[in-house]
């Protein structure tokens, strides 16, 4: 092998560029963005009209097909193979291919540890999310330089925990259908508070400083901005550069999953709550590897702010009177999780009793058909799976970026699309983007 | 301190998520240098990197994802650009199992594969730089092996490879080692059940850890646990052919597992298994935790 710190071995300008012009050019009506680092990456085409945005269309390159790899396999094979789809929500797909398998039996006994160390695991996961995103997507979109060890240092910390009690993390296995593969001792317990004390903390140093319970009931953007923090700085930003006009979007809402969250839609603030997931449809869409998902053949916004939209979240309600479903009460919606899902994950973890089972084996599953459905970080997750003889048949997966960051006509604009059109070329259309939270690795094919 | 590369070809960013959770990161970020990350801070953009603008010397090309023949990014071959990077770089790792054996994403796709290797077979593409190659495997990578092999190339310690290109430090061990379930193993104790601390998931589980290489429970995942340790059988992940099919279930042959641990002949195996069974030790049947028990 060659000594590393010899020869630059630096390229001469000739034999390097591409001889081609590149694709990535723009011309005098559109705007080609490569849209990076967000979970993958993607492309977003701007058409213009004068100064305004005409359309969009955003496109994904890479394909997996996962859905073509899991048929004919042994069916708990998904659960090794599902956390794959995603390195940053790997936990949310392990949980709903759990649930999609149990959905397949008659009746099958879950026990209530089993319950709860999973719903503890997936809001650690989206707690997670919500760390990384703030601190490298959207601090710097706001100009502030990126705090790489604010987010690392909770998702660290995040990740150790999810380990004590799943083993590892990112890609763990461990929830099964009947339980989760193992137990606890006291020493995990003990652990584990001791660190969520730890991230608590964190959360209090960096984002906020306030008494979680105190917060989750405020109601007065005042009240949170007066407060130190990360958070309240990002968000005064948006005030003071005026962008609390930018983003917004369809004003409807849809939340599949529950646990700390309710199910329903919301229709700017009309809430209905007898949703079925029988009513999603998805949809290829030409020129790129995603695909389009609709509820009765409608665009809905999954995420956040459809949670917080749904669940009525006091400082939630009083951002959406005050700018309705702008980038200000998506971004703060998101973030505003963090507290709830910290208290959540308090409240679950003084429900496990270590004498009680944490798995019940079920009998051998051969045929069957189940929808498992999660709130994951960027919203509801849904899987679908039909299993004849013990292998899979068929599995769908609909992400929740399928709703909120696919294309359809001008017309009739999905969520971002929505949310870009009309908006000035001088406009941080990026973070208008962003503020969905793109998964790109997700959502392909 | 060295300029690293990262590329990403058709993945899921397992790796690029898992390398954050590196404990000693702050110290890393301080030694070395990324000319580009799918997620971190980086010298360049992703567009500069497609329109071939680094300048830079490229000290560390890191490869995440499985390679596929027609894979275009920008409407540019993505291949293109990964050979004109591999030129000029001085070391390139395949990160992850994808990238060094094709893994996940190369199932039911004739035209994908990984750098080196499709499963166990070496194929040609990209022989010219197998000189210069390292093999990470992992699905995902454990972030202290992936940080360990650059300090080490960078601080031009000597890397002894596996026939996979892996470097041994990392990978001459079995998952097996440090498992916290070993005893059943050694014992032959084959009544595993899940929900449980107790037990070894060799006997039914399709636990893999006897052979598969890896230091999952040396290192530790996320500096505290394992698969295997928290109950969940070894999938395999390090290996060239994950994933196999039936990953809970082992495969039987006359009631005897059809895989032994690496090395270990069938006769060998058979009479250690005869003579730990012989004894009932009553310590392996009762819950570790159990009320009354001394």
């Amino acid at each position: 092998m060659k000594d590393i710190n010899k020869d630059n071995n630096l390229p001469t300008k000739s034999n390097s560029l591409p001889t081609k012009p590149c694709p990535l050019t723009p011309t005098n009506s559109k705007t080609i963005e490569v849209i990076e680092k967000i979970e993958g990456e993607a492309v977003v085409e701007y058409s213009f009209d004068g100064d305004r945005v005409d359309d969009v269309k955003i496109k994904f390159f890479q394909s997996r097909h996962i859905e073509k790899i899991l048929i004919g396999k042994s069916v708990n094979d998904a659960l090794v193979i599902n956390p794959r789809v995603c390195g940053i929500c790997n936990h949310a797909h392990l949980i709903a291919t759990v649930r999609a398998i149990e959905d397949c039996y008659d009746s099958i006994e879950v026990p209530k540890n089993a319950k709860i160390l999973r719903e503890i695991t997936l809001s650690l996961e989206l707690l997670q999310n919500h760390f990384k995103w703030f601190y490298l997507t959207i601090e710097p979109l706001l100009g502030f330089d990126v705090q790489i060890l604010k987010a690392t240092k909770p998702s660290q910390l995040i990740s150790k925990m999810i380990a004590m009690l799943a083993g590892q993390y990112p890609h763990n296995s461990y929830a099964i259908p009947g339980g989760v593969v193992g137990a606890l001792t006291p020493l995990e317990i003990v652990g584990f508070k001791s660190s969520l004390n730890s991230l608590i903390k964190i959360f209090q140093e960096s984002l906020i400083d306030v008494d979680l319970q105190n917060f989750v009931s405020c109601d007065r953007i005042d009240v949170m901005l007066s407060k130190s923090g990360d958070m309240p700085r990002a968000m005064q930003t948006i005030l003071d550069k005026g962008y609390t006009e930018l983003g917004k979007s369809n004003d409807k809402f849809i939340v599949f999953g529950e646990g700390l969250f309710k199910s329903g839609k919301s229709i700017k603030t009309r809430v209905a709550t007898n949703i079925d997931t029988k009513y999603v449809e998805s949809f290829d869409i030409k020129q790129s590897e995603a695909k389009l998902a609709t509820y009765k053949g409608k665009f809905y916004e999954v995420g956040p702010l459809s949670r917080a939209m749904l669940l009525k979240t006091p400082l939630i309600k009083e951002a959406h009177r005050k700018f309705q479903d702008s980038l200000f009460s998506r971004i703060l919606a998101r973030v505003c999780e963090v507290p709830r899902l910290l208290l959540y994950t308090q409240e679950l973890i003084e429900q496990i009793y270590l004498n009680r089972p944490f798995y019940i084996e079920p009998k051998i599953l051969t045929n069957g058909e189940g929808v498992g459905v999660v709130e994951a970080a960027r919203g509801s997750l849904i899987h679908k799976v039909s299993v004849r003889d013990g292998k899979i048949e068929d599995y769908q997966i609909t992400t929740p970026t399928q709703w909120n960051l696919s294309f359809n006509t001008k017309e009739n604009p999905t969520p971002v699309q929505k949310a870009l059109i009309r908006s000035k070329k001088s406009d941080p259309l990026e973070l208008i983007f962003k503020a969905f939270d793109v998964c790109s690795v997700c959502t392909v094919k | 301190m060295a300029n690293i590369l990262w590329l990403s070809a058709i993945t899921c960013n397992g790796n690029s998520h898992s390398f954050l959770n590196l404990p000693s990161l702050e110290e890393f970020l301080g030694r070395h240098n990324f000319l580009y990350h799918t997620i971190l801070p980086s010298t360049f953009s992703l567009r500069d990197i497609f329109e071939l603008k680094v300048y830079e010397s490229i000290d560390i090309l890191v490869l995440e994802g499985t390679l596929d023949s027609d894979l275009k990014k920008f409407d540019i071959n993505f291949e293109d650009i990964l050979v004109e990077y591999a030129k000029r770089a001085k070391y390139i790792l395949t990160v992850g199992t994808c990238a060094t054996f094709g893994g996940i994403f190369m199932q039911k796709h004739s035209n994908r594969y990984g750098f080196l290797y499709k499963n166990y077979t070496a194929h040609n593409r990209f022989l010219s730089f197998k000189e210069k190659s390292v093999s990470v495997s992992g699905c995902p990578i454990l972030p202290e092996i992936l940080a360990g092999v650059i300090d080490m190339l960078s601080s031009n310690l000597p890397l002894s490879l596996d026939e996979y290109n892996r470097p041994k430090s990392f990978y001459g061990w079995m998952v097996h080692n440090g498992c916290t379930r070993n005893e059943y193993f050694e014992y032959k104790i084959d009544n595993h059940n899940f929900g449980e601390l107790e037990g070894c998931m060799f006997y039914e589980h399709g636990c893999q850890a006897t052979y598969t290489r890896g230091s999952c429970n040396k290192i530790l995942w996320n500096e505290v646990n394992s698969k295997t340790r928290v109950g969940e059988p070894c999938h395999g992940c390090t290996e060239p052919d994950f994933p196999k099919d039936n990953l809970w279930q082992t495969t039987k042959h006359m009631g005897i597992p059809a895989k032994l641990p690496l090395g270990v002949p069938k006769r060998a195996y058979l009479s250690l298994a005869g003579v730990a069974k012989a004894f009932k030790i009553e310590r392996f049947y009762k819950n570790i935790l159990e009320e009354g028990d001394s």
